[in-house]
């Protein structure tokens, strides 16, 4: 999949001006709110225009300013899904579903309704009027009509925003399913970061519409103008880590050379699996502490430390960058400075264990 | 004894007959320019408004006396329409277009509002499944904006039953052609004896002008309902 985006359009607040090639089988847009995610995945879906601009998909082109190109929306075969999940109130879910599948040729169907009906799991709400679904139901819903346009790219405009945190859970599986099992790229608008990354660590970072940072997570995240737009949701921190064994109430799993108490999850030995934690929810220490309740040590070496407002990100290295939030006050006691050991306390239940690790 | 007399039975006719059409005529109009009212800018949007809105506004002589100036005999479009063999002046049909022309701000209103309301984003992502423009009109904006256009042909109903001074004034009161529930109610009144058909008249009026009005009224909270849940 090659997408190339130039697109350039006045704003009221600011001037969106992109320019990137999307390779990578999903792509996560990531920006404060009001940074322009919204307005791009518009100038890409044809729902809105640029001023000037190229758009193009695997070597055809959608948009083109100079050339007088316009597919209309209809055109593009793009899937939109978006934040609301915008069901047709008037139809039943089963006609939500083939709104879109009956308007594709049927040579150049990709799936059929079971095969989506069944990877989804809305067999049981077919018969029934789509104001009657609960919001993770509406989502999958809204998901399978896109789909069943036979995209050849889906556009996912913050699709779990609206859900709490135990829906999100359960929906990411199925986005894991349409990215691994149905070899659709997308490209995902979040302010989230955990979000994003159980879905791709391809991250295009949106500030006020100019493209701040493009690439592998762990490489943007370092960047120093990122850094702070991370930490405006609360920075989450994200390890990989390797389940040893697993005892009542926690498991002991392996991050790098070190050991890691995190909570307990009913998977076999040997998973690996990424478990985030919040960059304020880490305590640090200059010294070994003694006689403290927390489980977790984590020694690394500071190797960064970034003034973000009124508080200080420093970014520890214990085999994996870890950005710890920190006061002004607690550097300048600490003398904290980069080059210097460090210990980072995590107690267990501050991990949030994440997707397993394809 | 007969409730009506035949020469009221055809009063109320032709009564339902003029307003039926005066809404077939009018509501597409209604559509169309409510669309374009609630979903596009252009130079001139404000006045085009104001001119819809203009019947309304109007003592309802001076829009028959336009009508007249207009489509009469030997109005601007009068000669081509009798080219044409359609003759609106001293016809039924003329009362059909006075109807239609005073009751379009009503049914306008209600249309207009009823398209504002639904949601674009909706229309917008009927594009993004395949559906062309005219298809997202008809397969999400017209159902979504459905009640609102009853509670527009039933207001424009109403309206056309009432419709006195265009009518009269464009193309008379011809019994059997263009007399008309008010117009016969005006004429009896004008007649000695004439008080007891008059009333019965006015009964009627009272009558199908009340049912129009809670029908738009049940087709308005139906409209409510729907816009209420997400």
């Amino acid at each position: 999949m090659t997408l190339t985006l130039r697109l350039q359009r006045q704003l009221p607040e600011f001037r969106l001006d992109v320019d990137v090639i999307c390779q990578e089988p999903v792509t996560a847009i990531y920006g404060p709110s009001g940074a322009g995610k919204t307005t791009l995945l518009n100038l890409v879906s044809g729902l809105a225009r640029p001023d000037t601009g190229y758009v193009e998909l695997d070597g055809d082109v959608l948009y083109c300013s100079s050339q007088g190109t316009d597919r209309p929306p209809e055109a593009r075969r793009l899937g939109f899904v978006f934040q609301d999940d915008l069901l047709f109130p008037h139809l039943s879910v089963d006609a939500n579903l083939r709104f879109g599948y009956e308007r594709v040729q049927p040579a150049e169907r990709r799936f059929e309704p079971g095969q989506i009906i069944d990877l989804l799991e809305i067999g049981p709400l077919l018969g029934r009027p789509s104001q009657q679904l609960s919001g993770g139901e509406r989502q999958r819903v809204a998901l399978g009509r896109a789909l069943l346009s036979s995209p050849r790219m889906l556009l996912m405009d913050e699709p779990l925003a609206s859900l709490d945190q135990g829906l999100k859970s359960r929906i990411i599986p199925y986005l894991r399913h349409v990215r691994s099992d149905l070899g659709i790229p997308i490209l995902y608008v979040s302010h989230s970061v955990a979000e994003i990354l159980e879905l791709t660590r391809q991250v295009l970072v949106l500030q006020q519409g100019q493209v701040l940072a493009h690439g592998d997570f762990s490489v943007v995240s370092q960047d120093p103008r990122v850094l702070p737009l991370l930490d405006e949701f609360g920075f989450e921190n994200v390890l990989p880590v390797e389940i040893l064994n697993c005892k009542e109430s926690a498991c002991t799993a392996r991050c790098g050379d070190q050991m890691l108490r995190i909570p307990f999850c009913d998977r076999p030995v040997g998973t690996r699996l990424f478990v985030g934690v919040r960059a304020d929810d880490i305590i640090l220490a200059r010294q070994p502490p003694e006689g403290l309740s927390v489980r977790n040590r984590l020694q690394g070496m500071i190797t960064e430390i970034a003034a973000v407002g009124a508080t200080r990100l420093v970014t520890i290295d214990v085999g994996h960058p870890l950005v710890v939030k920190v006061t002004p006050e607690a550097v300048a006691d600490l003398a904290l400075a980069p080059g210097l050991a460090a210990w980072c306390l995590i107690k267990t239940h501050s991990l949030r264990l994440g997707p397993e690790i394809d | 004894m007969e409730i009506l007399s035949p020469a009221e039975w055809e009063v109320l006719g032709l009564s339902l007959r003029v307003a039926l059409a005066s809404v077939t005529l009018t509501l597409p109009v209604a559509v169309g320019v409510g669309w374009l009212l609630a979903r596009c800018d252009f130079r001139g949007k404000l006045l085009v408004d104001g001119l819809c809105h203009l019947p309304l506004v109007l003592p309802p002589v001076v829009t028959g006396y336009l009508l007249l100036l207009a489509f009469g005999r030997r109005g601007w479009l009068g000669p081509v329409l009798e080219s044409l063999g359609i003759r609106l002046a001293f016809d039924w049909k003329g009362a059909v277009l006075a109807s239609a022309v005073v009751a379009f701000p009503l049914s306008l209103r209600a249309v207009r509002l009823a398209i504002e309301h639904v949601d674009p984003r909706l229309e917008g992502v009927a594009r993004t499944l395949g559906a062309g423009a005219w298809r997202v009109f008809f397969t999400v904006t017209l159902p979504l904006a459905a009640p609102g256009l009853w509670v527009g042909a039933l207001l424009a109903f109403a309206r056309s039953l009432g419709e006195f001074g265009a009518t009269i004034t464009f193309v008379a009161n011809i019994s059997g052609q263009t007399r008309t529930i008010p117009a016969a109610i005006y004429t009896y009144l004008n007649q000695p004896a004439g008080e007891a058909a008059a009333l019965r008249l006015v009964w009627i009026s009272i009558g199908l002008s009340l049912a129009a009005l809670v029908g738009s009224e049940w087709a308005a909270r139906r409209s409510r309902n729907r816009q209420a849940t997400p």
